[in-house]
Parts: structure tokens; C-alpha cells; sequence
């Protein structure tokens, strides 16, 4: 995946990016900047998904407006529709990429016990995406739905191949799921509360429950 | 002579004088409220979906309700108390601990079957609805979890799990039956009745505790299966005479 980055004098690159780093939200400065519109368009894009997992930890599933997320991303709503067909296109690539960092991450880190660090450091560190990715988004919303779905049965196969590798163990079908699922009920919880540092006191406590249930 | 009264208003005179429909209309209203948000979700939800499925008056609804969310946040909080205490009747009233986490899932399991637009609501739609519904749901959870963790006091401080066990296992189990009901399939809820058992005895004792809980379950489900097939025959005896 490829993503904006600013560089000095306030212009934009595209780079390769690290999995887990930040992506960047400042707006640009107003007027004629000499930029590449296919750079502008990027940078307003990047810009419209942070504003929409920010939007989303702000008001909730329930209260969220296309509105809110252009206010927060500074950009005009035309602008935000030249992106998006609808709020939730613009909150599905959102989840999509956070869900796309956060495997990134856990792959990077290696082992089972080190890959479930990975995850609650990012989430920690993530506020945003931590209440992106693991609040039950409406069900109606059926690609929403599925991108969750997905993301759960993505995470339990890293885990049930992580284990297999430790110490040859294959778990129930299913139960991997299940596992990830709880795991995201409790990081809904305390991700709730905004303190990043509720979240990394679950390290512990959840890798033990993940891979000794397994 | 005086002014003709319109049927509405006699209608809403009527209730208001008598203390007993007054509840009444109150109670159907609320129920509505989850039955609609479970049906079309929370977003979607309006006072008048909320009358289309209760009946009566947007007046009626005013006198009882500040607004739609205030109808469902009294809803919920009310639904989400009755669901909560159900369940842990269930356990207090089954022998040894696996029994009673056992009949506590059946018991929502039986929940979700019955009254599947509410149980969404009150396990999917609260959570998108956000505050005071998560809040609420949260505490419910903590209840359950407090009463999946008093195994705690029977193993040994070596073997006792983390802390969070309790909120993990709880959790799990409402995320699964939730996306069971967001698939709309009852029977598949159902059918994970064995592997959730697996999941919350599995969390707190040895793996073959956990298998022997998954045993115990399926064979549960056999029967209930069995039961099912016996009275759908039945129902078709009578049919056919």
C-alpha cells in the first residue's frame, strides 16, 4: 500500500509506508502550492479516513454524519463526495486500511506472544483506530459487516498458524473466531475509555487467555 | 353546546385516566422500540416505526417519551435488566458451575430464538446506538462476569487464570450469539452451543474439561434436535387429520 507523506516545505510524497506508522492529517496550506492534483487528491483522501475513525470514536456508529467527518477532515462536503459515494464507502476504507496496519504489524513482529503485543501496542497508541476496529459496526451496513468478519477471520488464521508452528497444536475449528472475537469485545471496553495505558495493561492478561484457550 | 371530542381524543382521555393502560401503552411502546431497531437498526428508527408496530398516538408517545432515544435508552436499560437477571437465574438455579454456565447460554440461546429482533437490539443495536445503551450493556456483562468467575474460588491460586477472564468469556459468547443474529441464523447459533462451552470452560480449567463440556453440550443439542423433529412431526400428524 502506498500512502501520503509530508515532507519539508509542507509538499507531499508517496511512499512506501511503515505498517504502523501514523498517517498524516494536517491540512494544506490554502492557495496555489504547485502541487500535483493527483497529490492534493491523496492528501484529502488520507485526510477523509483519519477524520472518519476520529468521527467514529467521537460520536458512535449511531450519531455518525458525513458532515462531522468533512468538518474534521477540513474539507469541503463537495469534495468529500468526489472521494466517496456515501459515509459509509468513506468509513469502509478507513476500516480497511487500519485492518491492513494492524495485521501488518502483528506479521512483522514474528511469533504468536509478540504478534498479540504488536496488536495492543498499535491499538494503544491508535485510540482512533482501536474504536474503528473493534466497535460491532450496524449490520446493515453489509460490506461494513463483512470487512469485520473478514478481519476476525484473518486475525484467528495468524493465530492458529502461529500456534501450529510453536508447538504443533491445532486447535478446534472455529474456536480461533471465537477467540479473536472475545479479544475484540474486551479491547472494545477499555478502548472506550480513551487511556491507551488500560489497553496495554490487557497485554498480559490477553495473551495468556488467547493461547492458553487454544 | 359543547365541542364534539375527536375519536383520537377520547382515545387518549381514556388512557390517561386509567393508570393501568397508561403502563400498558408505555411497555408496548418500549418493546416496540427494540423490536424495530432490531428489525431495520437504530439508524432507521423513528417514531413512527416505533407506531406502526405498537399502534396508538404520536401523543400518547410524547406524554410517556421525550424523544425516540429517550424511548429506547428506557427500553434498553429495562430489556437489558430482565435479560441479565434471566441468566443468572438460570445459573443459580443449575447444580455445579459448568451446569450453570451451560444453562445461562442456553437460556440466551433460547432468548435469541424466541424474540430475535430484541435480542438484537439489545446485544448489537445498544453497541451503535452508544451512550447510556453501552454503558448499560457493559454493567450487564460485568453482572455475568462476576457470577462466570466464581469457579475462581475453587482452583488454586496457581492454576486461577487472569483477571479478565470472566469479561473475555462473557464477551465472547454475547460477540458469537450477536453475529449469529446479524447472519439471521438462529440454527447456527444453536449448533455453537458445544464450542462456546468449549471456549468458557476451556478459559478457566484444563482442555479436557473443556472437551468434556463440548461432549456434554452436543449431546444437549442431540436432544434438542431430536425434540425439535418429534414435535415438527407431530405438528404434522395434526395437520394432516
Amino acid at each position: 500500500m502506498t500512502e501520503l507523506r509530508l515532507i519539508s516545505g509542507g509538499a507531499v510524497a508517496l511512499a512506501e509506508p511503515e505498517p504502523d506508522a501514523v498517517p498524516p492529517l494536517p491540512r494544506l496550506s490554502p492557495g496555489r502550492h504547485g502541487m500535483p492534483a493527483d497529490l492534493v487528491r491523496a492528501h484529502q483522501r488520507q485526510r477523509l479516513l483519519a477524520a472518519a475513525a476520529a468521527a467514529l470514536a467521537e460520536q458512535g456508529y449511531g450519531r455518525l454524519t458525513a458532515a462531522r467527518v468533512t468538518e474534521l477532515a477540513t474539507v469541503s462536503s463537495r469534495t468529500f463526495y468526489q472521494h466517496f459515494e456515501d459515509l459509509w464507502a468513506c468509513v469502509l476504507a478507513a476500516y480497511e486500511e487500519q485492518a491492513a496496519r494492524l495485521c501488518a504489524g502483528i506479521e512483522r513482529a514474528g511469533d504468536a506472544h509478540a504478534g498479540i503485543g504488536a496488536a495492543i501496542e498499535f491499538l494503544a497508541r491508535e485510540p482512533d483506530a482501536a474504536r474503528l476496529l473493534s466497535a460491532e459496526p450496524p449490520p446493515q451496513i453489509a460490506a461494513l459487516a463483512e470487512a469485520r468478519r473478514e478481519l476476525i477471520g484473518r486475525l484467528g488464521a495468524m493465530l492458529r498458524r502461529a500456534l501450529a508452528e510453536r508447538d504443533g497444536a491445532t486447535p478446534l475449528p472455529g474456536l480461533e473466531r471465537r477467540l479473536v472475537a472475545a479479544a475484540l469485545a474486551l479491547v472494545s471496553t477499555r478502548a472506550a475509555g480513551g487511556d491507551p495505558e488500560r489497553l496495554r495493561a490487557l497485554e498480559p492478561e490477553l495473551t495468556e487467555l488467547l493461547l492458553a484457550s487454544l | 353546546m359543547a365541542p364534539r371530542a375527536s375519536a383520537a381524543s377520547i382515545r387518549l382521555d381514556s388512557l390517561t385516566a386509567d393508570p393501568a393502560s397508561e403502563a400498558a401503552v408505555r411497555e408496548t411502546a418500549m418493546e416496540s422500540v427494540l423490536v424495530a431497531a432490531g428489525e431495520i437498526g437504530y439508524r432507521e428508527v423513528s417514531v413512527r416505526s416505533i407506531l406502526e408496530r405498537s399502534g396508538g398516538h404520536r401523543a400518547q408517545f410524547y406524554e410517556q417519551f421525550e424523544s425516540r432515544e429517550d424511548c429506547f435508552a428506557q427500553a434498553y436499560a429495562s430489556w437489558i435488566e430482565r435479560l441479565c437477571v434471566s441468566l443468572l437465574e438460570a445459573a443459580a438455579t443449575t447444580p455445579g458451575w459448568e451446569g450453570g454456565v451451560r444453562a445461562a447460554v442456553v437460556r440466551l440461546l433460547e432468548f435469541a430464538s424466541e424474540r430475535p429482533a430484541i435480542a438484537r437490539a439489545l446485544l448489537v443495536e445498544g453497541q451503535i446506538a452508544g451512550q447510556p445503551m453501552t454503558a448499560r450493556y457493559e454493567a450487564a456483562l460485568e453482572r455475568l462476569a462476576a457470577a462466570v468467575d466464581g469457579i475462581r474460588a475453587d482452583l488454586e491460586p496457581a492454576d486461577a487464570p487472569p483477571e479478565a477472564t470472566g469479561s473475555f468469556v462473557v464477551g465472547g459468547i454475547a460477540a458469537s450469539v450477536a453475529e449469529a443474529l446479524t447472519a439471521g441464523d438462529p440454527e447456527r447459533m444453536w449448533d455453537s452451543l458445544p464450542e462456546l462451552m468449549h471456549f468458557a470452560v476451556g478459559a478457566y480449567l484444563q482442555s479436557e474439561d473443556a472437551e468434556a463440556a463440548f461432549e456434554r453440550a452436543h449431546v444437549l443439542l442431540e436432544r434438542r434436535r431430536a425434540r425439535l423433529a418429534e414435535e415438527a412431526a407431530s405438528a404434522e400428524r395434526e395437520a394432516g387429520r
